[in-house]
This record gives C-alpha cells, structure tokens and sequence, in this order.
C-alpha cells in the first residue's frame, strides 16, 4: 500500500514537472518526444472549438493518427458563447478545456490579460506574422479574407469583372434586387464595416456607401451560413460579403459559385488558438497546440478547412489556388484592434439599423 | 345506459394536515427534488436580469439597467408585441385546423376512422426546427422545390408560372409554425369529443337547433376548458419559438422577442442581462395563462360526470362533405408530414443545396458520417436514452405531484404543482443559463446528466398538466374502497389509481420522450464533449453551413422517434394516438 501511494507520489511530481516544463517559454526539437510522453499519460485533450465540425474533426483524425494514444474531444461552440462558457467554468474551478479555438481577437486577448491563456511560445512562433499572434498566449492559425461569393449560373463574367473591380461595383443598377447580405454580429460580418467606416476610406466609402448598398435592395438574411447555402441554391445571384474559407468548402463539394476579392481585401486572424492556463492535459495540450501551428498542421488545415495558413514558408497548396479565375489578395487591409474594441457595437448597430431601411 | 348527471360537488374546506404516512414520505421527497430542479435554475434566471453588462458578459455590479430596458423601451415592447400578435395567429390557425380536424375524426362520419389519429400527430416526430429546414427547401421563392415543380410543369404547357409560394415571408413563418403545433390542438380536443355525452347535442337537435347551431350552442361551450388548455400550452409553446421566426423573419424585417433574447445570450457583445430580464416578461405571461387555466379547471371540476359512460353519439353524416373533410385531413398530413420527410430525405442525399436534380449531385456520405462519426454515435446514444430517462422521471413525478394536489388538496401541494409548471414559461436558452448556474459547481456539470434534468425541469410542467386531467377522471370512490378495505395509500396509488391512469401516463412518457428528443435551446447551452445529443449536432452543422448534414441528422432524429414509439407501444400495449389525446 505504502509503496503504491509512494510510485502515486513520485508519478504526480514527475508529471509535475512535465507539465512544468511544458509551462517554459520554448521547446527544442528534442523535447518532443518527452512533450509527446507526458501527454500520452494524459491520453486526452478538450478542444473547445469554434470552426465548423467537420473540417476539425478531420484536423482530429491527423493529429490523432500521428501521436496515438490521446483521444481528442470536441466541443462547438462559437465565440462569446466559448468565452461565457470558459469564463464561468474557470471561475467555479471546472476546469474542462484544454485547448480553445476561439472567435475573436478582443475576447482572445482578454483572456490572456485575465492571465486564463497559458503563455505557450510554439516552435513556429517567428514564422507567424506579428498581426496573427498575440504574445506568446495565442495564435491564428489561418487567415479569415472577405469575398464576395457569386453563384457562376447567375453572374456572368462580366459582371463578376464589375464585382472585383471595387467594393463599390455592387452599386452597378444591375445588381439592384439580385443579391444578399447578413444581418448579424460577428467579426467577419464586422471586418468591412470596420474598414468602410475607417477615416482613411471615409470619402470614398463611409455611411453613405452602406446607405447605397442598403437602397439595392439585398435580401437579408439572419446568418453567413444560411445566405452562402441560399447563394448556392441559386435563390439570390451573389452575398455581398462572406469570407473565403467557408465558400472553399461549398467550391470543394462541387458547388457552382466563385468569389471575388476586391481591392483593399480586409483580411485578418479572426479565430484564435490557445493552451489554457488551467489545462487538465497541459502537455496534451501544447503538444496540439505545437502540431496546429507546425507545417504538417498548417498543409492539413488548409487541406480541410481551406482557408489559408499564417504561417510563412508554407505553400498555399489548396486546389481552389490552382484555379485561374482564383486571384490571390492584391492588398491586405489590416484591423485597428482599439478603435474595432471601441467601435464594434455602435458601427454594427449603425450597419443594421441602415439594413433595415431596405426594406 | 346511464344518464349522465351534472352535480356540484361541494369545494374543499379548510386544510388538513398530512398525516405521515409512506406517500408523504416518498411525496415529499419529490417535492424537494421537483423545485430544487425547477427553482433553483429560475431563481438563478431571474437574478441574472439584475446585474451590469461588459461587452463579454455579466459585471459583478448590481443593475435595474436591462429590467428597465427591457420593461419599458419601444424596442423590447415591440419584440414582445410581435412575438404575441404571431402566437396568437398561430394558436388561432393551428385551434382552428386541430379541433376541426379533431371533430372530424370524433364526431363525424369521416373515413379512416382512427387511421387519421397517426396522420394527424405525425408532425410531432419532426422538430419545428428540422420542419424549418426541410420548407426552406421546399418554399423558397426561386429555389424551393415546390415552386421549382410547379414551374417546370407550367412551362410544359407553355407559361410561365413564376413563384407560387415564398416561405422567407410572415406568411411563411405562420404557414411553418401552424403546421407543426396543429398536432397540440388535436391531441388536446379529440378524445374529450369523444367522450363528450351527445344527449345535449340531441335535445338541442330536437329542439330545431340546425347541426352548427347546436355545435356552438351546446359542444363549443362544453369544450372551452379543453380547448383554452390547448390553445394555451400552443400560445406558450409558439411564443418560444426562436428559430422560425428569427431565421425566416430577417428577410421580412421581423424581430420577436424569443429571437432577440437569442442575440442577446449568443452573439458578441452580450447582453445576458436583457436576456435574462426578458425571459421575466415571457414568465408573467404564462403564469397568468396557468392562473386562468387553473380556474377553468377548477370551474370544470365542479361539475363532473358521475355514472358509467355516456350516450356515445351517433356520428354526423357529413354527406356531400365527406370527400372533402378527408381531403381537408389527407392535405394536412401531405404538408405536414409527407413533404417535409420527402424533401428532407432528398436534401440529406445531396452534396449541396440545388434544384437541378442530376446523378452526381447525390450521395451517401452524410449518412455514412452519421453513424462513423464517435461523436454523432455517442449524441444517438445520448438522445435515446435522455428521451427514455426523463420521459419515465417526469411520468412518475408529475403524476404523483398532480395526484397529491387533487387527491390531498393541502396548500404544500398546490403551490409544489404550481412550481412544477413555471418553467414552461422561461425560454429555454435563458432557463438554460440558469441551470448551467446551478449545477456549474456540481460534478453533473459537465456531463450527460445535467441534460437530463435540464429535461426534467423543463418537461415536467406538461407531466403535471396532462396528469392532472387524468386524475380527475378517476372517480376518488375507487381508491377510498381500497383504503376502507385496508390497503395503504401507496398500495391504493399502486393497485388503483395508476392501471386506470395507465393511458395518460403512457401519454406523458411518450409526450416528454418526443419533447426531450426534439430539445434544442437549452441543450446548446448545456450539451458538453462528453454528452452531445442529436438535436444540437443537427444546430451545429447547420450553423457550420452543412445543412444536408443537418438534413441527415433530422431524418434519422424523426425515424428515431418512430421506432422508439412502435417499440413502447409494442411493450407497453398502448397507442400512441390514443394514449395522448386520452392524456
């Protein structure tokens, strides 16, 4: 009995100090293999998510296939239900997640400044642009762009010229009637508005471009999803905004749409990879957190959520690329995080109150 | 035959005090169990509404800041306004078209007989929710199905047709709700049609009254009880809808306050607090919809009918009718059912939403990631067994705590049944937060079993409704004689009371059982890693824009219901149909 409390003992400290280690700033190339050792004593990892189901799960089944012997559980959840629920669990001591993917730079950020992310540099860390990493707490590992998607039954070449020329080509009468927008709150939903009310681009776009899209007369609908299935469906010809990664997914299926990327194309890190600070399985935990942000991870998240990755070095290796109507971002308009924090609501009760006058 | 004799019975006087017998034990037990599981979370609700808003959530300061928001601006008002006006068209349509399908079936006579009672409560094993996605497809103004048919046929013929529907309108939202709470009127009405003695109706007959003359005079008025009850538990069930309404009623400009109260718990920033302080509102108006209830019940008991049955009428000839009164229930169950399936079928079996059917279109590959899936495996396993679970808890609870309050009549055990019925008044995404608060520092937290009494709290008020209707059938003689003749309370419950309640409690287990199976708006808040359900893996990969998934996820989600009712019918030797319009 004795002996058996005293291996308890001795397994709980080396543990300890695995996951002691794993709380260190870096980890060689040699650490790995110890990494991968105490988190297969943990045998497990909650990853609360906010990305669709399907492509995670299949992130899931790679990383899984490569380190077996730690079962991942998912959890959907999007993002500040994520952060409430994360919030609330840390705060009553239910400590359940271990990994976040978490939709929202400010939320992020939050947390980290709460002290609930676990500073955790990954071995890629230089790799990932400065505008897709907060401090050593969190990462972005791919990139959220803005597109307008078009069903190619609906929108002629020609007119799709007219939508990429500039954001302002929806403003051709011929588009009047024939397009949809989405009356929600959510980052990507907010990132052009963030950009058209932007001083910089006052003149040129500003509340009266949003009064203009508005007297087209889009339909509305309540979310991304539904608009881009409706866009698909051929129920309205084109969405005026969406972000690339989820018309990739329709594209891969066999869906008969493009999209178009006009010139700035706002294009930023809006989900956001995190090790908790109170993580169940720490070492479990950054070792995913290490394969995501790695290149093996950047190739297979591209491959199945088809958004492309952050990290330098990598070749964007989705089809879609391959495509030659398919053109890469001419220029990246990047978020002002304290004036987006500071204007978000009051910007998006503005767009929304002028969506309703469409009607 | 015996006549049936209207009687006042003289109302209970005074208190008594229980005595403490095995049935106030096991009773009291359930009383505490009932409102920690139904109070404590509506507690938590309520004080939720008092406190300031971040951008991320609750401030730990107190605040009236949304009560006064949400009481007293324009905009919360006109939220609540819009969802009252489109439950109360909704309740008036799907009344209308329940008990007058209802009547058909009871009192006429119709063909199909009691072959119509499963055609007309089909609807019930489809959630409204699935229901949405599958008339999306079918009524959407270019691409639904519907018009897309229509279409094609017209041009046949050399016109052009253009859209004959359009579900992304008021209409459509109305059109979509009506249906799928048509069942409640039904259920709700047709056995008291049959059951009513048509003595009256025949002396009001002979009396020259012409048939509709003596349905309003005579039936309706009988009725009322009955069909206030339905139209209450559709008005509160309708004005809680959050889907329908806020999905469909973007594109019209249409905001209810069910959908507003979404927005505010879900989408950044948060607004929990008005969430919270609008779940009040809902709160107050089904209590005072319970508070009628209960006096039109009260108002209902003291008439009762002594004696054996009553003369069972001689069913109305519909005569030239009788074509279209079927064609009336068959076109029912065609858009109800029938369509809804068949097009959610086909759309599950497509790679991506489109009306130009071609081979390559379709595949296999959501249903084989159904059942390949671990976590779509486990949700199967989840949802089943939650559905037996708490359809047997809140059978066995709401059935004694009805029991008591009828049979015992002590103040305790009313305001113990009254409890019991609040949480039907609290949507479900707000009561949600306040059980995710009363259990968060418990070990269920976390785990499959919070769902299960999150189901508890939310579906006993139906148990103690529909049980308490049982129970006042019962003639309290039965029992009286077995207690004279030495048996226990518990042994009279047991040997008497419940046999003859065998019907109404298999109806409140197949009833909650449908209910928990379709839960969605607490579950999203509550479901974990560890226990997802089927209902929100279907919100989910809707919400991700996989809808054929969720397609997928809703046709086997109904087969699942289904089965399990023909399995419980099998072992239970009780109809379905039957059973619930008997609850």
């Amino acid at each position: 009995m004795r002996f058996k409390a005293l291996m308890a003992c001795l397994g709980a400290v080396a543990s300890a100090f695995a996951a002691g280690q794993a709380t260190g700033q870096t980890l060689s190339q040699a650490d790995e293999a110890k990494l991968y050792e105490a988190a297969r004593k943990e045998g497990q990892i909650v990853w609360y998510e906010a990305a669709p189901i399907e492509p995670m799960q299949e992130l899931v089944n790679r990383f899984s296939k490569k380190y077996p012997g730690i079962e991942v559980q998912l959890l959907r959840i999007t993002g500040p239900q994520q952060y409430q629920r994360f919030m609330q669990e840390t705060e009553a001591g239910q400590h359940i997640a271990d990994l976040l993917l978490l939709s929202d730079q400010p939320l992020t950020r939050d947390l980290a400044e709460r002290g609930h992310l676990a500073k955790w540099r990954v071995p890629t860390h230089d790799r990932v642009p400065e505008p897709f990493r907060i401090g050593e707490f969190a990462y972005a590992p791919y990139t959220t762009d803005i597109a307008i998607v078009y069903n190619t039954n609906k929108v002629s070449e020609e007119e799709a010229k007219i939508l990429a020329s500039s954001w302002k080509g929806v403003l051709d009468p011929r588009f009047k009637g024939r397009f949809a927008i989405v009356k929600r709150k959510c980052g990507s939903c907010y990132a052009p508005i963030h950009m058209f009310l932007d001083e910089k681009f006052k003149a040129e776009y500003g509340e009266p471009f949003l009064r203009a899209v508005a007297a087209q007369k889009p339909l509305i609908y309540s979310d991304n999803p539904i608009a881009l299935d409706r866009i698909v469906a051929g129920e309205r010809d084109f969405v005026f905004w969406l972000w690339e990664a989820i018309a990739v997914t329709k594209w891969q299926q066999g869906a008969p749409i493009r999209w178009v990327r006009p010139t700035p194309t706002p294009e930023w890190g809006n989900s956001w990879q995190a090790v908790s600070a109170h993580a169940p399985h720490p070492n479990a935990a950054r070792l995913m957190q290490n394969w995501l942000m790695s290149e093996e991870g950047a190739i297979a998240l591209q491959a199945a959520y088809g958004s492309s990755t952050v990290l330098t070095g990598v070749q964007d290796s989705r089809p879609v690329t391959k495509e030659p109507w398919h053109k890469p971002i001419a220029q990246r308009y990047d978020m002002d995080w304290d004036r987006w924090e500071k204007n978000y609501e009051s910007d998006m009760t503005l767009w929304q109150k002028i969506q309703d006058t469409s009607r | 035959m015996m006549t049936q004799v209207a009687v006042e019975r003289r109302p209970a006087t005074g208190m008594t005090a229980p005595r403490i017998t095995g049935e106030t034990v096991l009773w009291l037990v359930l009383a505490v169990f009932i409102t920690v599981v139904t109070i404590v979370p509506l507690l938590y609700t309520i004080d939720s509404a008092f406190y300031q808003e971040t951008p991320f959530g609750l401030s730990p300061r107190r605040s009236l800041t949304a009560i006064v928001n949400v009481y007293t601006s324009a905009r919360y008002l006109s939220y609540l306004g819009a969802a009252l006006l489109l439950a109360g068209i909704v309740t008036t349509i799907a009344l209308a078209m329940g008990i007058l399908m209802a009547f058909l079936v009871a009192r006429t006579d119709i063909r199909g007989g009691r072959a119509l009672d499963i055609v007309i409560i089909m609807p019930l094993f489809l959630s409204p929710f699935t229901g949405l996605i599958a008339w999306i497809v079918l009524g959407s103004e270019n691409t639904g199905f519907v018009n897309a048919l229509l279409g094609a046929g017209a041009a046949r013929l050399g016109f052009d047709l253009g859209p004959v529907i359009n579900i992304w309108s008021y209409a459509g939202i109305v059109w979509v709700m009506s249906l799928f709470f048509t069942p409640f009127a039904y259920l709700f009405t047709v056995n008291n049609l049959r059951a009513m003695d048509s003595s009256l109706e025949e002396a009001a007959r002979m009396n020259g009254a012409t048939p509709l003359q003596a349905i309003m005079k005579v039936t309706v008025p009988i009725m009322t009880p009955a069909f206030f009850a339905a139209g209450l538990l559709i008005f509160v069930l309708s004005a809680e809808v959050y889907t329908i309404p806020g999905i469909i009623g973007s594109t019209t400009g249409f905001t209810t306050l069910p959908w507003q109260i979404y927005i505010d718990s879900t989408v950044a920033p948060l607004h929990r607090a008005h969430a919270a302080a609008a779940g009040t509102v809902m709160l107050w108006i089904t209590v005072g919809g319970v508070i009628i209830q209960r006096r039109i019940t009260r108002v209902a008991e003291r008439f009762v009918t002594v004696g054996g049955k009553g003369q069972r009428a001689k069913p109305i000839a519909l005569g030239r009718w009788r074509a279209p009164a079927l064609a009336f229930v068959l076109a029912y169950g065609f858009c109800a059912v029938l369509l809804p399936l068949v097009a959610l079928l086909v759309f599950s079996l497509m790679k991506y939403s489109s009306v130009s059917f071609s081979a390559d279109l379709f595949t296999t590959k959501h249903y084989v990631d159904l059942f390949s899936i671990g976590n779509t495996r486990l949700a199967l396993q989840n949802t089943l067994m939650l559905g037996l679970l708490s359809g047997a808890v809140c059978m066995v609870a709401g059935t004694l705590i009805s029991y008591m309050e009828m049979r015992r009549k002590t103040v305790l055990a009313s305001i113990v049944a009254f409890i019991g019925v609040l949480p039907v008044a609290v949507p479900g995404l707000v009561y949600g937060i306040g059980l995710l608060w009363t259990y968060l520092r418990t070990p269920i937290y976390g785990t499959v079993w919070i769902l299960l009494l999150a189901y508890i709290a939310k579906f006993i008020p139906y148990a103690i409704v529909v049980s308490r209707s049982g129970i006042l059938q019962i003639n309290r003689e039965l029992e009286e004689s077995a207690r004279m003749s030495g048996a226990s309370s518990l042994t009279a419950l047991r040997r008497i009371t419940m046999p003859i309640l065998k019907p109404t409690l298999a109806a409140i287990f197949f009833f909650v059982m449908l209910m928990s199976i379709k839960e969605l708006s607490a579950s999203v808040l509550l479901a974990s890693q560890r226990g997802p359900v089927l209902s929100v893996l279907t919100w989910s990969y809707m919400e991700s824009g996989n809808f054929q998934f969720a397609a997928a996820v809703g046709v086997v989600q109904s087969m699942i219901m289904v089965a399990l009712v023909v399995i419980t019918r099998l072992a239970f030797r009780v109809n379905l149909e039957k059973a619930l319009a008997k609850g």
